[in-house]
C-alpha cells in the first residue's frame, strides 16, 4: 500500500462535532434557532399582550408603534401571538421529536437482536412509510381531530421508522467490524457490544437525523395547521399564523411576514446545524 | 532510436503532506526492458509512476523532467496529456475489483479505450476486442465480450485491465502493484503474460511493487526507493547477489522465504501429543444456502483437523479457499452446518452459554485490518483492557498494571497507551491487537491474516514478536495466511486448503519440501521467489501442475 | 430480473392490504356515529339508517372491509355527500389537474438537479459548488407553504406578472398557452423542494463516482474528463437515483394537497383538503387509498429501473 493512497486505509479519526457546531455554519445554524427559542421561551416576558387578547385599538392595522406587526381580523396583536404561536411548536420540536426518536431508536435496537422482532417491525416501518408525511397526517386527523396532540402523534409516528432504520443498520453494521468481533471472541455479551462499541459510533448520525427531524417538524406542523387539521383555534401555531396572514394578505400584507421568517429561521436553522455535523462526521 | 524510452530527471513532487512525496529522483527505461520501482508505503513509487502519466492526486506538485522518447511530457496541458494516455503510455493498476466500470460491458470499455484515440466503428472495435482479449489469454473472448465485470474472476478482470492498457499498443506500460491483490498462482499467470507481452511488443515496463519475490521473478533492473529517495539501481542479478545500500540488504533480508533444496533443516522442537487438543474440527462443513435460485454453496467441506497445544497450524490457501471461514468458526463466530469443533474437548455447539463464555476467556482473535482491527474512539489503554474489563478480573490497579505489562510484552512505549488508534502506524495498531489478544493469557489464538496488510519490514518485526511470545506463553494458534512465505516462519504444522476442503496437511517442513497434492505443489511453486535464478523468468513454475 | 419482481410484490402487496386496513377504519375510528354526522343532527332514523347502509356500515367488519375492498377494486366509489356528485367523477376530473401539475414539477426537478450534478462535477469550481450548495439548502430550507405565499405576493400582487391562482376558464387542456401562465408559479412551488433534494443526492453521488478507481482507469486510458463523466460516472450513479426519485415522489403527492389549496388549483390535493374540511369521509378514504397505492406502485417501479440499471442485479452473480 503507497503511502499518500494508503491513508484511505488508516482508521477514522472521532470526529469533532462540538467543535464543527461551534464554527461556520453550525453556528449560524445555531443561532438562527436560538433567537427563535428564546423568543418563545420569553413570550410571557416580551409580548405586550395576551394571545388572545381582544383590543380596542381596531383590526387588520398595519405595523404602528404600538402593534409592531398589526392586528388580526379580530383585533388581537399579532406579535405577541406570534411569541405565543413559537411555543407550540417549540412543544412539538423538543418534546415530540425526541419521543419518535426514542421509541424508533428502541424498536431498531430490539430488530437488530431478535429475528422476529425485525420482521414486525420492518412491516411496520414499511407500512408507516408507504404513507406519504402529508397524507399520514391527513390519515391520522381524521381519525383523531385537529390539534396539537394530533400533529405530535404524526411527527411521532413518522419518525419512528425513521430513526427505526437508522439504528437497526447502524447496529447491523457496527456488530461485522474486525474489533468488535475480536471482543465478542474474548466474551463480550450483545449487550456490551451495543454499550461499549455500537452506541458510541452511532450517536453522531443519530444526532444528525435529530437536526433534520426537528427542521421537518416545524414543517409538518406548519402544514397541518395550514391545511386546518393541525393546531385548533384560537391557539396560535406558526402555521395558523401563516394560515390567517394568507387570508389578509391583501389587506394586510405584514401579518404574514413574522411567522414566516419565524418558520424560515428554524427550518434553515435545524438544516444548517445537521449539515455541520454531518460534515463533521465524515471528517 | 537515438532517445531513451523514459528519462526522468530529478522528479519532486509535493503534498499538503508534511514530507514530500518523492525528493529528486532519477529514473531511466528503455525499450523492451523491465524496471522494477521498488518500496515500501511512503516510498514514492506509486507517485512517481503517475506522475508520468500527470494523474497526481488533487493538490500534488511536481517539478523537474519527465522526458518520454525525448519530449518533456511534465506539466503538459490536460488535452495533450489526454493524447498521449492510453496510447504511448499506459497503466495498470492494483485492484481489479474495482478498476472497471459494473455497469458497461468488457466490449464497451475497450471500445472507448479505442475511441479515445481514433475513429472506430462498432465491427471495427469488437474485433479488436475480441483480439486483444485473446491476447491476454482470456477463453472464450467472444462471449466474454459481452460480459459485465462481476460476471468475471479477478483473475480475468486483470487481464481484461491489461486488454485495455495495450488497446493502442502503447510503447510504456506502467503497472502499479498489479498482482498484489491476486491469487499467488493467478499472480504468476500475469508475471508470465506481462513477459510474454514485453518480448512481443518490446515495449518498456515499469513495475512498481513491494515484493521482493516478483522482481526476482521479471524485473532486469531495479531501483529501490526510500521515503522519496532512490538509495540504489542495480540490475537484477547483482542487486541480490551483492546489495550494496544498507536499506536493500535490510529489505531484502525481511523478506520471508520458503525453503530452498539446500538450506538447513529447522528444528521444530516435537510438540506435545499428549492428551486433549487444544482445537479439534471433526468431519465441520460450513453450508451457505443458495438464494434465488442458486446452488448451496460449501465454504467450508468436511474439514477434519486438530491443534495440539502450544503448536502453531499454519492454514493456509488463496481467496475462495474457506480458510478464513474455518478461522471463524474456531472463533465461534460462524456456526456449522454439519461436523462439529472442539475447543479443549468440549463441543462448542453442545454446552450452554454460560460455559460458552467461560470458554471464551481462553480465546483471543487477532483480526487483518489494521484500519478496524481497534475501536477508533478508544485510547490504546482501553482497547487493550477490554477483555479485562469484560470479565471483570482484578481490580482497577491490577488492570493498569497488566495492561502496561503488555505493552511492554510487545514493545510499545508506555505512553502509547494514552494514543487513539488513527496516532498509531499499522504496524503498531497490530501490535496493540496482539496485547489485548493475550490480555486473558489465552490458550487457543485465532490469527486471520494478521500481518496480510504491512510494509515487509514491518511485518518482519511483528511476525518475529510474535514467534517469540507463543514461545514464550505456549498458546495454540491458528494462523490464518495466503502468504506460504510466512506461514513457513511461523507455524508448526500446515494445512493447505481450497475450496472448502483440507487437500494436505502435515508438519511444515514436511509439506514444504515434498509436497504430494498436485495443488500444494502447483501453490509452492507458484510463489515467487526473492532469487533470480536467471534473466528470463526466475523462481516460477517449473511444475505444470 | 422476473425473480427480483417476484420477491418483491408480496411485501408491497402486503404493506397495501394493512394500509387499507387502516384507511378502512378511518370512518369506524371517527368520534360519533359517521351517519349522524354527515346527515346532521335531526335527521329521521328512516334517512340514518339509508345513510348507514350506503356507507357500508352494516353488517360485520370484516365483511364490511371485504365490500369495501370489492367495491373500490371494481372503480365504484359511491356518492360524495358534501360536495356533491359521484366520487368516480370527481377523481377523473381532478386526476388530469393534478398530474398535469405534478409532471411540470417533476420536470422542473429533474432539468434543475440534472443541470446542477453536472455541473458541479464537469466544471468543479470551488465558487459555482458553494452557490449549488447554498440554493439546494435554501430550496430545502423554505417550506412550500412559505414559497408559496412569497410568490404570490412578490410575482402576483406587488408585481402582477402571474395569476395568482386558478386555471383558465374552460380547465387547463383547452389552451395551453394561457394553462401555462396558471402553471408556471404553482409547479415551481411544488418542485422546488424535489429539485433542492434531487440535486443534491446527485452531486453527491456523482462525486463519489468520481472517486471510484474505475474513473482513474478511464483517465489513464486518455479518454477525456467530461466523456467519461456523462457516459460512465451518470450511468453508475443512475440506479441509486431513481430509488431517491421513488421516494420524493411521496413528496410531491403530499406537497400538492398544500399546493393545490394554495394556488386554487383544482385537482386532486385540492380535493382533499375540502373533503377533510367538509369531513366527507367516504370521499377522504377513497382519496387516501388511491395515494398509498400510487406512491407504493411507483416506489416499486423505481426500485425495479434500479434494479434493471443495474448488471450486478439484473444479471445475478458471477458465470466466469
Amino acid at each position: 500500500m503507497s503511502g499518500a493512497l494508503a491513508a484511505a486505509a488508516a482508521p477514522r479519526r472521532p470526529s469533532q462535532a462540538r467543535a464543527a457546531l461551534l464554527r461556520g455554519q453550525g453556528l449560524v445554524g445555531l443561532v438562527l434557532v436560538g433567537i427563535v427559542v428564546l423568543a418563545g421561551l420569553l413570550a410571557p416576558v416580551l409580548a405586550p399582550y395576551g394571545p388572545n387578547e381582544q383590543l380596542a385599538d381596531g383590526n387588520l392595522l398595519e405595523s404602528t408603534a404600538g402593534h409592531l406587526l398589526g392586528t388580526d381580523e379580530v383585533s388581537r396583536d399579532v406579535l405577541s401571538r406570534l411569541l405565543y404561536g413559537i411555543r407550540v411548536d417549540l412543544l412539538v420540536i423538543f418534546i415530540a421529536v425526541p419521543i419518535g426518536a426514542a421509541i424508533g431508536s428502541l424498536v431498531g435496537l430490539l430488530a437488530s437482536t431478535w429475528g422476529f422482532a425485525d420482521v414486525i417491525a420492518q412491516r411496520t416501518f414499511d407500512l408507516i412509510l408507504a404513507f406519504p408525511a402529508l397524507i399520514l397526517a391527513i390519515t391520522l386527523a381524521t381519525i383523531m381531530g385537529p390539534g396539537v396532540v394530533t400533529v405530535s402523534v404524526v411527527i411521532i409516528a413518522a419518525e419512528i421508522p425513521i430513526f427505526g432504520r437508522l439504528v437497526r443498520t447502524s447496529v447491523l453494521s457496527v456488530r461485522e467490524l474486525p474489533y468488535v468481533e475480536a471482543s465478542t471472541v474474548v466474551g463480550a455479551s450483545r449487550w456490551w457490544v451495543l454499550r461499549r462499541h455500537v452506541l458510541p459510533n452511532s450517536l453522531e448520525s443519530l444526532t444528525v437525523q435529530l437536526a433534520v427531524s426537528m427542521s421537518v417538524a416545524v414543517f409538518v406542523e406548519g402544514a397541518m395547521s395550514f391545511l386546518g387539521i393541525g393546531v385548533r383555534p384560537p391557539t396560535p401555531s406558526l402555521g395558523t399564523l401563516i394560515n390567517d396572514g394568507m387570508r389578509n394578505i391583501y389587506v394586510a400584507k405584514v401579518q404574514v411576514v413574522g411567522p414566516l421568517v419565524a418558520v424560515v429561521m428554524l427550518v434553515l436553522g435545524f438544516l444548517l446545524i445537521s449539515q455541520s455535523l454531518g460534515k463533521a462526521r465524515r471528517g | 532510436m537515438a532517445e531513451r524510452l523514459l528519462e526522468i530527471r530529478d522528479l519532486a513532487i509535493d503534498f499538503a503532506h508534511p514530507r514530500p512525496a518523492v525528493n529528486g529522483i532519477d529514473l531511466d527505461l528503455d525499450r523492451g526492458e523491465i524496471v522494477a520501482l521498488v518500496g515500501e508505503s511512503g516510498s514514492g513509487k506509486s507517485m512517481t509512476a503517475r506522475a508520468i502519466l500527470g494523474l497526481l492526486p488533487e493538490g500534488a506538485r511536481a517539478r523537474g523532467s519527465i522526458r518520454l522518447e525525448g519530449q518533456e511530457v511534465l506539466g503538459l496541458p490536460e488535452t495533450e496529456l489526454d493524447r498521449l494516455r492510453g496510447e504511448r503510455v499506459a497503466m495498470v493498476f492494483q485492484e481489479p475489483q474495482t478498476a472497471l466500470n459494473p455497469v458497461r460491458t468488457v466490449g464497451w470499455q475497450i471500445r472507448e479505450a479505442l475511441r479515445a484515440h481514433r475513429k472506430v466503428s462498432r465491427r471495427e472495435a469488437r474485433a479488436r476486442a475480441i483480439e486483444l482479449l485473446a491476447r491476454v489469454e482470456i477463453p472464450e473472448p467472444e462471449v466474454r465480450v459481452g460480459y459485465y465485470p462481476h460476471q468475471l474472476s479477478g483473475g480475468q478482470k486483470q487481464r481484461v485491465v491489461l486488454a485495455l492498457a495495450l488497446a493502442n499498443d502503447p510503447v510504456l506500460l506502467l503497472a502499479d502493484e498489479p498482482t498484489t491483490a491476486l491469487d499467488v498462482t493467478v499472480q504468476a499467470e500475469i508475471l508470465e503474460l506481462l513477459r510474454g507481452l514485453r518480448d512481443e511488443t518490446g515495449a518498456g515496463i515499469l513495475l512498481v511493487t513491494h515484493n521482493m519475490g516478483v522482481v526476482a521473478a521479471v524485473a532486469d533492473r531495479v531501483v529501490v526507493l526510500k521515503t522519496g529517495d532512490v538509495v540504489e539501481t542495480a540490475a537484477t542479478g547483482a542487486l541480490f547477489a551483492a546489495p550494496a545500500h544498507a536499506y536493500t540488504r535490510q529489505l531484502l533480508s525481511a523478506v520471508p522465504r520458503l525453503p530452498e533444496p539446500g538450506d538447513p533443516v529447522r528444528l521444530v522442537e516435537p510438540v506435545a501429543t499428549v492428551g486433549e487438543p487444544t482445537l479439534r474440527y471433526e468431519d465441520a462443513s460450513v453450508v451457505y444456502p443458495g438464494r434465488h435460485g442458486q446452488a448451496a454453496f460449501a465454504a467450508v467441506d468436511s474439514v477434519t483437523l486438530a491443534l495440539a497445544p502450544a503448536e502453531v497450524l499454519g492454514l493456509v490457501g488463496e481467496s475462495g479457499s474457506g480458510k478464513t471461514t474455518l478461522g471463524r468458526v474456531a472463533a465461534g463466530l460462524v456456526p456449522l452446518s454439519t461436523g462439529s469443533v472442539w475447543i479443549e474437548g468440549e463441543d462448542l455447539a453442545a454446552i450452554g452459554r454460560a460455559r460458552l463464555r467461560e470458554i471464551r476467556r481462553d480465546l483471543a482473535f487477532v483480526p487483518q485490518d489494521p484500519a478496524a482491527s481497534l475501536d477508533p474512539r478508544m485510547t490504546v489503554a482501553e482497547s487493550i483492557a477490554e477483555p479485562l474489563d469484560i470479565h471483570s478480573v482484578g481490580d482497577r490497579a491490577a488492570r493498569r498494571a497488566r495492561v502496561a505489562e503488555l505493552l511492554e510484552a510487545v514493545r510499545l512505549a508506555a505512553e502509547h497507551g494514552s494514543r487513539l488508534p488513527h496516532e498509531l502506524s499499522g504496524g503498531q495498531r497490530q501490535r496493540v491487537a496482539l496485547a489485548r489478544a493475550l490480555a486473558l493469557r489465552p490458550r487457543l489464538v485465532i490469527a486471520d491474516e494478521p500481518t496480510s496488510a504491512l510494509d515487509v519490514s514491518v511485518q518482519a518485526e511483528v511476525l518475529a514478536l510474535f514467534a517469540e511470545l507463543q514461545r514464550e506463553l505456549g498458546f495454540a494458534c491458528l494462523f490464518i495466511s495466503h502468504d506460504l512465505a510466512v506461514i513457513y516462519e511461523v507455524a508448526d504444522r500446515v494445512a493447505v486448503m481450497r475450496r472448502g476442503s483440507v487437500v494436505e496437511s502435515g508438519p511444515i517442513e514436511q509439506v514444504f519440501a515434498n509436497p504430494t497434492h498436485p495443488y500444494s505443489r502447483a501453490l509452492i511453486a507458484a510463489v515467487p521467489e526473492p532469487v533470480p535464478s536467471s534473466p528470463a523468468g526466475a523462481g516460477l513454475g517449473e511444475m505444470a501442475s | 430480473m422476473v425473480r427480483y419482481l417476484i420477491r418483491r410484490l408480496p411485501s408491497a402487496l402486503a404493506v397495501l392490504a394493512l394500509a387499507s386496513v387502516l384507511i378502512f377504519l378511518l370512518i369506524r375510528l371517527v368520534p360519533g356515529d359517521p351517519a349522524t354526522t354527515l346527515a346532521g343532527p335531526g335527521a329521521p332514523p328512516q334517512a340514518l339508517a339509508e345513510l348507514r347502509s350506503e356507507l357500508g356500515l352494516e353488517g360485520s367488519l370484516p365483511s364490511q372491509y371485504l365490500s369495501w375492498v370489492g367495491s373500490v377494486v371494481t372503480l365504484d366509489f359511491g356518492r360524495s355527500f358534501v360536495i356533491g356528485g359521484d366520487i368516480g367523477t370527481l377523481i377523473a376530473e381532478g386526476l388530469g389537474n393534478t398530474l398535469v401539475l405534478a409532471g411540470a414539477a417533476l420536470a422542473i426537478a429533474l432539468v434543475l438537479s440534472l443541470l446542477a450534478g453536472l455541473a458541479a462535477v464537469i466544471l468543479d469550481s470551488r465558487w459555482l459548488n458553494a452557490v449549488l450548495a447554498a440554493f439546494s439548502t435554501a430550496g430545502l430550507a423554505l417550506p412550500t407553504f412559505v414559497t408559496g405565499p412569497v410568490l404570490i405576493l412578490v410575482l402576483a400582487v406587488l408585481l402582477p406578472v402571474f395569476p395568482a391562482g386558478g386555471t383558465p376558464p374552460g380547465g387547463p387542456f383547452e389552451e395551453p398557452g394561457a394553462t401555462l401562465e396558471f402553471l408556471i408559479l404553482p409547479a415551481i412551488c411544488l418542485g422546488l423542494p424535489v429539485a433542492a433534494a434531487l440535486s443534491r443526492f446527485l452531486t453527491e453521488s456523482l462525486r463519489t463516482q468520481m472517486r471510484q478507481p474505475y474513473v482513474m482507469t478511464a483517465r489513464a486510458l486518455g479518454i477525456p474528463r467530461r466523456r467519461i463523466v456523462v457516459t460512465q460516472v451518470l450511468r453508475n450513479a443512475l440506479p441509486a437515483a431513481m430509488t431517491a426519485l421513488g421516494i420524493q415522489v411521496g413528496y410531491l403527492l403530499g406537497g400538492a394537497v398544500l399546493v393545490e389549496t394554495i394556488f386554487a388549483w383544482p385537482g386532486l390535493g385540492q380535493l382533499i383538503a375540502k373533503a377533510i374540511g367538509g369531513r366527507d369521509y367516504p370521499l377522504v378514504q377513497v382519496l387516501l387509498l388511491l395515494s398509498v397505492v400510487v406512491f407504493v406502485a411507483i416506489q416499486l417501479a423505481t426500485d425495479l429501473i434500479h434494479a434493471y440499471l443495474d448488471p450486478r442485479v439484473r444479471l445475478g452473480g458471477r458465470s466466469g
